[in-house]
């Protein structure tokens, strides 16, 4: 091995730890603040922390101020929450099932306009979401779907299809058709050969494919506020209705900290089911 | 073919038919209706002019059409381009083993899992002129005043914007290149090592054209996103002349309802001018593919 050449030693370079920690930093530093705020009772410039922490004030109210506000019903936090998991399992259960059979199609099928198919179904990711939000905007206030749960869910199909595809494309690629056709041979129908084999071997695939589309939905912002028209909010359009002036006070400070909560909780579980190795693929090619 | 065979066919393409009634007639109606009214056809306010191009004539005709082009396209390649030099930075240094690994790899995808939103919350809260970099700046004793801090947020230089975009899309850059690297092993750059190539020759000439095609698709996405976002402009942005999407957004809510036609001009326009750059961007790379040796 050629000496002094680190790009090859598995160990890290000491530029890259340095990077390593300007990264950790970066990503999760400014949260800090965001906890300290939501925390404060008064926290006046230029003090690098608050010159009344809400301990010291207790008598005054039995919470932070932020968290009394933040979990009565007046901040309607729980409303959106409530939204935001609605529509995102709603949307994840259709996305599903429209696309499963999609997936196995392109996996293991050939047809003509096969190609040109797969591409339309990535436009989605590259027409800008504004250009999208607006135009759907015009045909929902026609259709009586504006401000409506349906319509805001059928809007978050749009961005969530391509990926569900390619995740269970990818997924139905593995799975070979062995098993099936031995069930198949063997006497089984139709859908009991999807219930008893195809499925349960399709399962982890599948629950990968339905945390993203989740995730995804819960962290639109721009079509839910564009077709939502206020009428139905979600976390994303309410932290955006709580900064949109331009500052954080303490009660958006702690609603930042909610929006970011379930953000944590689907990190923790996806890391066990979404492989890195299936966003390897390029891009319409 | 049998008539079984047909059967199956006819059954599979059935199975197409949510998918596509989605794509075609909510995704594609909604582009197709736009290009309508932008040309003129909204009989339900009672303007029917179909085809008539005075919509883009007086949105193109306008300066400040052209500067909130220049501002759209300039924070979208700005932040596109920090995220991928960062993104890549950091899948090298993930592939490496290194105690704590396990948890990087939790933390870095932690900006994907969140709204924007949350991300121009934490803008707020570091860059504005009460914030704590204006603090950290006071304690060192350089201002005595907020008012002395130098403006990062509502500008036209975008830093705010820009912030935001590149701490949530150097994690979704980083996972795309990560997995390709995953993918291709390390036994190319262990040859070229050994032949005697340098580092930086090894990384130009032997890992990026193997990960290219992740980074080609995950800046695809990021650009085109960028181009299209709308609430980091608006609330971090430096005021009129706005990015193009706050500029649609804003003709959309105009009392004076015919300006949603100029409104559907601007979103056609953000449109062509992303499909053209993507498109232009694609091409090149299925040249520089093709000159490879691939495809």
């Amino acid at each position: 091995m050629a000496g002094g050449n680190d790009t090859l030693s598995t160990r890290l370079s000491p530029f890259q730890k340095i990077y390593l920690l300007l990264v950790a930093g970066f990503i999760v530093g400014p949260f800090l603040p965001v906890i300290i705020q939501s925390l404060a009772f008064r926290w006046a410039w230029p003090e690098l922390l608050p010159g009344t922490w809400w301990l010291e004030q207790r008598g005054k109210s039995m919470l932070p101020l932020a968290w009394d506000y933040v979990l009565s019903p007046y901040s309607r936090v729980w409303e959106a929450t409530v939204n935001t998991v609605f529509i995102g399992l709603v949307v994840t259960a259709i996305c599903l099932a429209i696309c499963l059979p999609v997936a196995r199609l392109l996996a293991r099928e050939s047809f003509a306009g096969k190609s040109a198919f797969e591409f339309f179904l990535t436009l989605p990711l590259i027409v800008p979401e504004a250009a999208i939000g607006i135009a759907l905007l015009m045909i929902f206030i026609r259709l009586g779907l504006a401000g409506s749960y349906a319509g805001i869910i059928i809007a978050h199909l749009i961005p969530t299809i391509p990926y569900m595809v390619r995740m269970l494309t990818a997924v139905y690629q593995g799975l070979g058709r062995d098993f099936e056709e031995q069930a198949m041979i063997l006497g089984a129908r139709p859908l009991q050969i999807l219930w008893r084999v195809t499925l349960p071997m399709l399962l982890p695939g599948v629950v990968a494919g339905a945390l993203f589309t989740f995730l995804v939905s819960t962290n639109i912002f721009l079509l839910t506020f564009f077709l939502g028209q206020g009428q139905v909010i979600t976390l994303p359009t309410l932290l955006f209705s709580k900064i949109s002036g331009g500052n954080l006070d303490t009660t958006a400070a702690g609603i930042t900290l909610i929006v970011t909560l379930p953000g944590i909780i689907l990190l923790i579980i996806s890391e066990r089911f979404i492989k890195e190795e299936a966003f390897g693929k390029g891009f319409g090619s | 073919m049998t008539a079984r065979e047909r059967r199956t066919r006819i059954l599979q393409l059935l199975q197409l038919i949510p998918i596509l009634s989605v794509l075609v007639i909510l995704f594609g109606g909604a582009l197709v209706m736009a290009l309508l009214q932008s040309l003129g056809f909204a009989p339900w306010f009672g303007i029917n002019t179909f085809p008539d191009f005075s919509y883009f004539g007086s949105l193109w005709g306008s300066q400040t059409f052209w500067v909130s082009l220049w501002l759209t396209l300039y924070y979208a390649t700005v932040s596109t381009l920090l995220a991928l030099v960062f993104g890549t930075m950091l899948a090298l240094a993930l592939i490496k083993a290194f105690p704590g690994k396990w948890l990087y790899k939790y933390l870095y995808k932690l900006p994907l899992m969140i709204p924007y939103t949350v991300g121009i919350a934490l803008a707020v809260i570091m860059l504005s002129s009460g914030g704590v970099l204006s603090r950290i700046v006071a304690f060192a004793g350089l201002i005595d005043d907020p008012g002395q801090f130098p403006q990062i947020l509502k500008t036209h230089y975008g830093w705010g914007i820009i912030a935001v975009y590149v701490w949530k899309q150097t994690p979704f850059i980083t996972l795309a290149v990560y997995a390709v690297l995953l993918g291709i092993g390390r036994e190319t750059e262990e040859a070229a090592a050994i032949l005697g190539a340098r580092r930086g020759a090894i990384f130009f000439r032997v890992t990026l054209p193997q990960i290219l095609p992740g980074i080609v698709s995950s800046t695809l996405i990021c650009f085109a996103f960028n181009v299209g976002a709308f609430e980091a402009p608006f609330i971090l942005g430096g005021g009129f002349p706005d990015t193009l999407p706050v500029v649609a957004w804003r003709y959309f809510n105009d009392a004076d309802y015919t300006l949603q036609l100029q409104g559907m001009a601007t979103v056609v326009s953000i449109g062509i001018v992303a499909g053209v750059i993507l498109f232009a961007y694609l091409w090149v790379y299925r040249r520089y593919e093709r000159r490879m040796g691939r495809h």
